[in-house]
């Protein structure tokens, strides 16, 4: 959608008399920075071709120059110099004189390797101070002579308040930002290892020795870990394994599983963000207090952030998910190979550390969910509602997902949702709604997490 | 924001204005750019000067407009610069008219719009901030249509009042009353014939209203 760009800039430059960077323009426009740049050296020649002067343009030029003598170069004092240094960065000028300490002064040329924003004014005597000048553009174009180069700030704070909303991680390939491949987003959540899936409901309880038998907030830690770590494992179906996986899941958090999280993270960034982003407040109903408290522990593992309340929501969710766990594991195997296992148990041991909370929770009430999932297991939609995932975007844009007791119907999204659960986990524990992220966060964000695989 | 009272409104309007001073004598150079420290305000990088008498200067210049806007007989603000004859340059106007009318007595009750239906906030702060970074960003602009200043300026604040209200006169008086040239008009703002006028903007934030422009004096018209 490129518009007129001469359009875009004769309004915005002549007319409402603002400074435009290239990259308000690249944002604007939504093309490349570097075709931003050339569009904006584009106008500012037919402008000033039509009407001298009519437009002032900054340059950014990067380069090595020589070390100057150190008092005109001294960052702080350099405002009025023929360079204006930018302050958001080191004065790169004004650090030579800390290297030439020793030396008398002009003696030694260090090379400098600088980036410096100029006036076009000062262009020429800029680029003569350079020895070699390995890039040159136009920064921005104003209508007149910027005589606080801060101003250009502005322009970047701009950008930030109007276009927060994109995912920078999508974003990157169209505007052209300079993007680390290795980066990957973090989940709130990091979930359990995958334990063997306990037997729901049974196993799962008694796997979940961290928490304080009695106390509903532990149960909930507990199962939230446990179903992180089913989640995790995509291995959906809650196959009753092992207590020995929830209480792995449960009991430790080895950090394998929570690397595994995060490689599988990884893959579901865009989608976790959005999954958190999806899930609501789930658990209205369990006790915010619990939540808070149930996060703390799981901070990493689950994100299943306090569903104790809803210990039948929970339940079903599990068994939602253990379903698509299943179908989820299956892909993540393809995914990880190495995770796979390591999966399987998350996701068994979720659906027990779910179940386990569950009836905790509620002696009978919870064992009978659990069953539910397991017999549901290859239900797809998980209708454990009330967990509800509200996602809160970070100034850091990192998506914080807080689980509440309100869950929500799992389909085919189950892992979004499960995995916005993580997310919320670690949010909720940021936020301290702690309790609740017990069981259900672990479960949702264990399904969503395969769900999405 | 129904907790804003007609004192804290003036006191967000006085704040801006120093800030505003600040702008213009960076602008017209009126003090030599170094003596000039760079700071933020509203998220907006603006400059400050570092001279004590200078801040000085301003800040009493500014409270005792703040206490002529608290009695509510402001018509007008004005910053205006004099050339070295004592000749006026030009002006920077902020009209005030349009602030709500408070009692004295009514200084620190709480606002509350007139508007039942719809609870308007009194004075919404991110709106405000967001216009008066506008202003600012305006101000520094507008270097550009006004041409540079010539050598030796100075300035000061002037305030014009309201038709009915009564001139600040108490001891120690720290308003001197203007000798106007022209006075055809009651309150007339153009104290010589104006060049040009550029409007800057026209503030609209809850109860913040105000507008501001430059005027150019006509006979002393400075280049461009």
């Amino acid at each position: 959608m490129a518009r007129d760009y001469s359009e875009y800039l004769a309004i915005n430059v002549l007319n409402e008399q603002q400074v435009v960077s290239y990259r308000t323009l690249s944002r604007a426009l939504k093309v490349h920075v570097n075709l931003a740049k050339q569009m904006l050296y584009d106008f500012h020649r037919k402008q000033n071709a039509k009407k001298p002067s009519s437009v002032h343009a900054t340059y950014l030029i990067t380069g090595t120059r020589v070390a100057q003598s150190t008092s005109k170069t001294n960052g702080i004092h350099s405002q009025d110099g023929e360079d204006t240094v930018m302050r958001s960065s080191p004065p790169i000028p004004g650090s030579s004189p800390a290297k030439q300490t020793g030396d008398s002064g002009d003696n030694d040329d260090i090379p400098i390797r600088t980036v410096l924003l100029v006036r076009e004014e000062h262009l020429e005597k800029a680029k003569a101070t350079f020895k070699h000048i390995s890039g040159i553009h136009v920064y921005s174009l104003q209508p007149g002579s910027l005589s606080d180069i801060q101003v250009l700030s502005d322009c970047n704070r701009r950008i930030v308040s109007l276009y927060a909303a994109e995912d920078p991680l999508v974003a990157w390939k169209q505007y052209g930002t300079i993007q680390d491949p290795n980066v990957k987003r973090r989940t709130q959540g990091q979930r359990p290892p995958p334990p063997v899936a306990p037997p729901l409901a049974k196993s799962a309880v008694s796997t979940k020795p961290t928490a304080t038998a009695g106390k509903p907030v532990a149960l909930e830690r507990q199962a939230s870990r446990a179903s992180d770590a089913s989640i995790s494992s995509a291995k959906a179906t809650p196959e009753p394994n092992d207590t020995a996986n929830a209480k792995k899941s449960a009991a430790s958090k080895p950090p394998a599983t929570k690397r595994q999280s995060s490689d599988i993270f990884k893959s579901f960034a865009k989608g976790g963000s959005k999954a958190k982003k999806e899930t609501p407040d789930t658990s209205a109903a369990p006790s915010p207090a619990l939540v808070p408290v149930a996060d703390q522990p799981m901070g990493g593992m689950s994100d299943d952030d306090g569903d104790d309340a809803v210990e039948d929501a929970e339940v079903e969710v599990r068994a939602g998910t253990g379903k698509l766990r299943k179908d989820r594991q299956a892909e993540l195997e393809a995914m990880m190979d190495a995770e796979d296992d390591p999966m399987d148990d998350t996701a068994e041991s979720g659906i027990d550390s779910q179940t386990e909370p569950v009836t905790k929770a509620q002696a009978e009430a919870t064992e009978e969910p659990a069953e539910t999932m397991v017999v549901e297991n290859g239900r797809r939609r998980g209708r454990r509602r009330v967990m509800k995932k509200k996602t809160v975007k970070d100034e850091e844009g990192y998506l914080v997902t807080k689980e509440e007791a309100v869950w929500e119907s799992f389909s085919e999204d189950e892992p979004a949702p499960k995995k916005a659960k993580m997310a919320s986990a670690p949010a909720v524990a940021k936020g301290g709604a702690a309790a609740k992220k017990a069981s259900k966060p672990g479960q949702g964000n264990i399904m969503s997490f395969f769900g999405k695989k | 924001m129904a907790e804003t009272t007609f004192r804290t409104l003036i006191t967000a309007f006085t704040d801006f204005l120093t800030v505003a001073i600040h702008t213009i004598l960076w602008e017209r150079s009126i003090y030599p750019k170094t003596s000039f420290l760079s700071a933020r305000k509203y998220n907006f990088p603006v400059k400050q000067n570092r001279h004590p008498k200078v801040c000085e200067w301003i800040n009493d210049a500014v409270t005792a407009v703040e206490s002529e806007l608290l009695k509510g007989r402001v018509h007008s603000v004005g910053v205006v610069i004099f050339t070295k004859d004592s000749k006026p340059l030009e002006r920077f106007v902020f009209d005030v008219s349009r602030f709500p009318d408070v009692p004295v007595d009514d200084l620190d009750t709480l606002l509350q719009s007139g508007d039942a239906d719809e609870p308007q906030s009194i004075l919404p702060v991110v709106e405000m901030e967001e216009q008066f970074r506008a202003t600012l960003s305006k101000l520094t602009a507008s270097r550009t249509s006004l041409g540079p200043a010539p050598e030796g300026c100075t300035f000061t604040v002037a305030i014009e009042l309201k038709p009915d209200a009564l001139a600040p006169v108490s001891h120690p008086q720290p308003w001197i009353p203007a000798q106007v040239a022209d006075d055809e008009n009651d309150g007339a703002t153009a104290r010589h014939p104006t060049a040009k006028t550029t409007p800057l903007r026209a503030i609209k934030a809850g109860e913040m209203k105000f507008e501001a422009w430059i005027e150019e004096a006509g006979s002393d018209a400075a280049d461009g």
